[in-house]
């Protein structure tokens, strides 16, 4: 009967500490990537790595609650020799983390309650849960179940549903104006809007041809575009006479000729 | 003066005929943080950059049909930097299935003469604007969300005023004609942006 726990102790510890070892290769991977290359890691392989811890602790804790398992509470272990000297088999078992078996590692390795802290606060917490008596307690796990199952309906429904109740919410925090992107895109597209003013005959006559025009993109641009454009003709309607020849396409007329030259010519530099 | 779809001429030697892919849209001043913000975090891991671009079009018209354009760009913030000068052509009138724009684009990079040379061509400027935003880059994609400024006093770029409250953002991806999954790529980007932004592409005739 003996023989039996005891080799079934010894077996479950063996696992224990291979499984227990992957646990800390894994953490120690996990340290590494966070240390070196922080500035390539994306979010989704944090999650993985956080995945396989979670998942290495479930093993551990499925190991430890399996019934081929013995207790492990039912054993003691009492140091029998503490000294202050290196202890070189010791020290190869921890991989140096542990090099002398002394007086100072006890309390720490050889724990059975939690931390005097953590006593403390695990002492209040269920002095104040026995306070507030059973029903009470009861409804308040009843509101806590309401609440997450609330919050897993919402999250696990069809996409349309969640889509329909948040575009509600976001008609007045629109960011962006369907408008707004038509005038830029036209104004990048052909300079609609922008101060090109081609008036289609002499500057005179063209203004209230060309008044219109701006106007109809009035309340499409919501800054005034107007003025914008009539500005410049303003200033072209002052000196009338006397066309800059820098001011371009003001006057078709002008541009023809001088393209007609281009063309008689040809290629000058052929003859 | 319109050229037949690049895509169906050979390719005879020379560059390789590039296609611009781009998908337009716009965002509010007040949501314009929030938008870089999710740039930064979805584009590739690099210094935000900021540029402040003017731009000329140039227009030649031709005895029949549609002008020929050029753009000219400079750039505002580095005044040394060569000037660049692009061509587009007409969106390709592929698939409707297709989910963004396509059109040939030529760029170059020229010297500071550009405007004097193209005068001489007989190219009349046509409008010009100056924009000012940011750039982001993911892979080959490329997003640009940019104010407009319409410049007032021509060649006068430090009175400028805003075109609209609105920022204007680009997706564009520079690839060789006939790469078709580039535009996949670009929409499953583009749906990440909503709903902040909806990026579509936008044909701009129809709104001439």
């Amino acid at each position: 009967m003996q023989q039996r726990e005891e080799k079934q102790l010894e077996a479950s510890i063996e696992s224990l500490i291979s499984r227990v070892a992957y646990l800390k290769n894994s953490l120690q991977n996990f340290i590494f990537k966070l240390e070196n290359e922080y500035d390539r890691l994306t979010w989704p392989s944090v999650l993985d790595n956080f995945a396989l811890l979670s998942g290495q602790l479930n093993t551990i804790n499925k190991l430890l609650r399996n019934e081929k398992t013995p207790s492990f509470r039912s054993q003691v272990i009492i140091p029998l020799l503490l000294s202050q000297d290196r202890d070189e088999e010791l020290a190869k078992l921890t991989e140096v983390r542990v090099p002398v078996f002394s007086h100072e590692i006890v309390p720490d390795h050889l724990r059975t309650k939690p931390d005097p802290e953590v006593e403390e606060q695990e002492k209040q917490l269920s002095a104040e849960a026995a306070r507030i008596g059973p029903e009470a307690a009861q409804k308040q796990i009843q509101t806590l179940n309401k609440l997450c199952s609330n919050l897993l309906e919402k999250l696990n429904n069809p996409r349309e549903e969640r889509d329909t109740e948040s575009g509600a919410l976001r008609q007045n925090k629109a960011s962006f104006n369907p408008a707004d992107t038509t005038a830029l895109v036209a104004a990048v597209g052909f300079g609609k809007g922008l101060a090109k003013c081609r008036p289609p005959g002499p500057v005179g006559p063209a203004q209230p041809g060309q008044g219109p025009v701006p106007a109809g993109q009035g309340p499409t641009l919501q800054q005034v575009a107007i003025p914008g454009c009539s500005g410049q003709q303003a200033a072209i309607g002052g000196p009338v006479p006397p066309q800059q020849p820098g001011q371009p396409g003001k006057i078709p007329s002008n541009i023809k000729t001088n393209i007609k030259s281009a063309s008689a010519s040809l290629h000058p530099y052929s003859r | 003066m319109e050229a037949p779809p690049v895509t169906v001429m050979p390719v005879t030697g020379g560059t390789i005929n590039m296609m611009e892919y781009l998908l337009q849209g716009s965002v509010l001043d007040q949501a314009l943080d929030s938008l870089l913000h999710r740039l930064r975090g979805l584009c590739d891991n690099m210094e935000p950059e900021s540029f402040a671009d003017h731009e000329m079009v140039y227009l030649l018209k031709g005895q029949q049909g549609n002008p020929f354009l050029l753009r000219a760009r400079r750039s505002l913030a580095h005044p040394p930097a060569p000037w660049h000068l692009r061509y587009l052509g007409q969106p390709e009138v592929g698939d409707k299935s297709r989910h963004a724009l396509v059109r040939n684009c030529v760029d170059v990079a020229t010297s500071h003469s550009l405007p004097e040379f193209l005068n001489e061509m007989g190219f009349r400027m046509d409008h010009e604007f100056v924009a000012k935003g940011h750039i982001f880059r993911k892979g080959s994609l490329k997003v640009v969300v940019s104010k407009l400024f319409r410049v007032l006093v021509q060649g006068n770029t430090e009175n400028t005023e805003p075109l609209s409250l609105s920022y204007l953002v680009e997706l564009s991806v520079l690839a060789p004609a006939g790469q078709d999954t580039v535009s996949e790529d670009m929409r499953a980007f583009a749906e990440q942006l909503k709903p902040l932004v909806h990026l579509e592409k936008i044909d701009p005739k129809r709104h001439m």
